[in-house]
């Protein structure tokens, strides 16, 4: 799941993602993506950008961290917040890893395969 | 002594986005410039905190279709004011994003604002700029202050 109120974010994570053999949802914030989770999505990682309209990215790790049903999937910060207190307080919340834009691809596949969703 | 972010910072920060997700080509985007005039477009996101202020990234027309294509991998003459608005809005967003973490901290990041034309920032002065060409189109990274911090 790639969730990032800029269209054009998405499109780019999204074609990463595939070409690393996933199937893709999107959302455009926090809110509609759970929504989905609760509409059935069970994606084994969502990439997640912080600063986002209706619900950021904190609030929707927040809202999955409290549920036992979704406690299975890895959340990935995927944002411009680069200072030290908000990677903490990310990390701190439940998210498994945090990549700062600009990014590669490469970057992207080097942290999924850290998190043992990706199998080199 | 607070540490301000210098004009050739900026220039590094705004060439690791555009060669990330733009051009693949760090040569792609040239220092100088002439400033945007006439038909340009401005994204801009505000911070507020130890930092209050705002990042401001400004192009032409042009450079703004072209950077929408490439992010949207479209043929500029096929880009929409939308792709338009939310190419500017995330570039802004990641160079201003970069650049805040260079200032005291800690700062909130607003949601990019964008415009076609100049935006106006009442009370803030430019503290730092940068004047680029891409593509043979100028572009223009400006850090600015709210007048009450800077003084």
């Amino acid at each position: 799941m790639v969730i990032d109120d800029s269209s054009a974010m998405r499109l780019i994570l999204g074609r990463i993602m595939r070409g690393l053999g996933f199937d893709v949802v999107e959302a455009p914030n926090g809110a509609e993506a759970i929504a989905r989770l609760q509409s059935g999505a069970m994606p084994e990682i969502a990439l997640v950008d912080w600063n986002m309209p209706v619900m950021d990215g904190l609030a929707f790790v927040n809202a999955v961290r409290k549920e036992e049903k979704w406690r299975q999937i890895t959340l990935m910060m995927v944002t411009t917040e680069s200072e030290q207190s908000q990677i903490v307080r990310a990390l701190a919340a439940g998210a498994h890893e945090y990549v700062i834009k600009p990014f590669t691809p490469d970057a992207i596949a080097d942290k999924l395969a850290l998190l043992g969703v990706l199998a080199y | 002594m607070t540490y301000i972010p210098s004009a050739d910072d900026l220039e590094v920060i705004t060439r690791e986005v555009w060669t990330s997700f733009l051009d693949g080509d760090p040569a792609g985007l040239l220092p100088g410039g002439s400033g945007a005039d006439g038909d340009r477009v401005t994204g801009c996101v505000h911070l507020s905190g130890a930092y209050t202020g705002s990042i401001m990234l400004q192009c032409s027309g042009p450079a703004a279709r072209d950077a929408a294509a490439a992010l949207f991998s479209m043929q500029p003459t096929d880009v929409t004011q939308t792709e338009v608005v939310d190419a500017i809005g995330e570039l802004a967003n990641m160079v201003g994003g970069n650049v805040k973490s260079m200032l005291p901290g800690p700062s909130a990041l607003s949601l990019p604002a964008v415009v076609h034309g100049q935006l106006a920032v009442p009370g803030a002065q430019v503290v730092r700029e940068v004047q680029l060409t891409w593509r043979g189109e100028p572009l223009v990274v400006s850090l600015w202050q709210q007048a009450a911090a800077a003084a």
